[in-house]
Formats: C-alpha cells, structure tokens, sequence
C-alpha cells in the first residue's frame, strides 16, 4: 500500500511537472528582450497558476493564435497600436478586450477558475507594476 | 435539474455586462481632470465590482451622450463578467454614470449613480484664493 502511495506521487509529480514551462525565466531575459518595432507596443502574457496544469488552452489574439497558457509560462507579441481581443477556450471561451498604444507594454494574466469538467482559464489585464513582479518567474514559452 | 443547470452556467457565459450604444466625441481642448479623493466601489449588477483607488489622477479624453469620459494612467481600470473589457470612467454632475468601453464603443452603466468627491489637479486662479 505504501509502495503504490510513493508510485502514485511521483507519477503524479511528474505529471505536474511536464506541465509547467522550462525555458529561461522572465527575470533572466529580461535584459536581452529585442526592441519593441517602431509603432508598435508589447503584450505580455503569463500563467502563475500550476493549479489545473493540464489544462493548457492556445490564447488568440484578435482570433489568431499566438501561445500557450502554460503554467508558470509566459510569452510576448509585438502588435501595431490599436484595439485587441485576446481570448482562451477550454469548455467556456472567455474574453478580454483591451487597448495598446506605441511603446506601451501591457501585461495579461492567464488565470485559472473552476469549471464543471475542467477548470477555466480567463485573461486578465494587470497593473504594469503588479505584471511585472508576478511575471520575473515564469519562463519563456515562446510565441507563435 | 441541478446538473442541467450547472452545465447550463458552465457552458456559457453566466454574467453580463449590460452594454448600450454609445457616441462618443473625443475631446480637444478645455479638458478637465481631477484626483479622487476616495475609494470607489461600482457594481454594475454583475457581482465583479470595478474600484476605482483614491488618489488616482484622471484626464478627460471625451464625451458620450452618458457623461464626460475620464481616463487615468494612475490603475487598469476593467469592467467584468464572464469576459473583461478595458474601460474608462464616466461622470456626469460628479456622479460616476458608468463606464466606457472603449474597444467596443460602448456604454456600460452602474447599478446606481456613484457620487465622487475629487480635487482638481489645476485649480483656476480663483479657486485657490
């Protein structure tokens, strides 16, 4: 009974484990992050959450898809000044309509919530300031 | 039944913001701003109030039929339900009337007028004697 107790937690580690990003870490990069293009401004996206860590559900930018919501991850994309839909679907799609202008970064939360199969994810705007000390330790997904 | 129900408000969105049309006129000149003196709570019927933080510093950037239309650099300022939209504050006679959204180019209004008290941030020279 033992035996199966440590089998079922380390498969179960592991499992959680696979799920959550392992690139560099946001605090790492930080320095090294290319330009932000003329005109444009910047949208980063970050999970904390390892809560429901196999639910990983692509994030769409005005409906084109453009990461991942993986646990303790994040991601960036550069975007002309303007207005953007950024939107998750699990078993529920959830929206968040947002503004950018030129050399603005904006920070979005990926969080999760509870749903009647699986949890929820849902974007959420951030203060920059709170953006930023939550995000220095996810690691870097990559973008699509 | 219960079932039904619950798959019912897992299956689509179970709160909404109420959003009416809206004209909105940018402004030019003769904006006005203002700090808030306090806190602000404001429902909109949806159970995710929008507060507003004291000491916050918002400029006019417009005008719709509902009021004039503040924004601050000072908080994000959203308004949620099932889905999140960036909005900005509307006020009418130095009551908050609702909210602006802005990428929808609409009028989201409060359950009930708020009434704020504000400073301004340049007071004319006669109102500093």
């Amino acid at each position: 009974m033992k035996k199966l107790f440590f089998l079922l937690l380390i498969v179960g580690s592991s499992a959680l484990m696979t799920g959550c990003a392992s690139g560099p870490k946001y605090s790492e990069m930080k320095a090294s992050f290319p330009a932000v293009p003329q005109d444009n401004g910047r949208i980063f996206f970050y999970r904390t959450a390892v809560l429901g860590a196999a639910v990983q559900p692509a994030v769409t930018v005005n409906g084109k898809e453009i990461g991942t919501a993986q646990p303790e991850g994040f991601f960036y994309v550069d975007r002309p000044a303007g207005n953007y839909t950024v939107e998750t679907s699990t078993e529920v799609e959830r929206r968040l309509s947002l503004t950018l202008e030129t050399n603005q970064t904006r920070y979005v939360r990926l969080n999760i919530s509870m749903g009647f199969f699986i949890g929820h994810v849902y974007p959420e705007l951030v203060d920059n300031m709170a953006g930023e000390n939550e995000i220095s330790d996810c690691h870097y997904t990559g973008s699509k | 039944m219960v079932c039904v129900i619950f798959l019912a408000g897992c299956a689509f969105d179970i709160s909404y913001v109420k959003q009416l049309p809206a004209t909105f006129t940018a402004s030019t000149n003769n904006v006005e701003s203002f700090v808030l003196d306090r806190p602000v709570k404001a429902t909109l019927g949806t159970g995710f109030p929008t507060r507003l933080n004291a000491g916050t510093r918002w400029q006019q950037v417009g005008e719709t039929e509902y009021g004039k239309v503040f924004a601050t650099k000072d908080q994000v300022v959203t308004v949620e339900a099932s889905n999140i939209y960036e909005a900005q504050l509307v006020v009418s006679n130095q009551f908050i009337t609702g909210f602006y959204l802005i990428v929808e180019n609409k009028f989201a209004p409060v359950t009930r007028p708020i009434r704020i008290e504000t400073q301004p941030i340049n007071p004319k020279p006669d109102t500093l004697k």
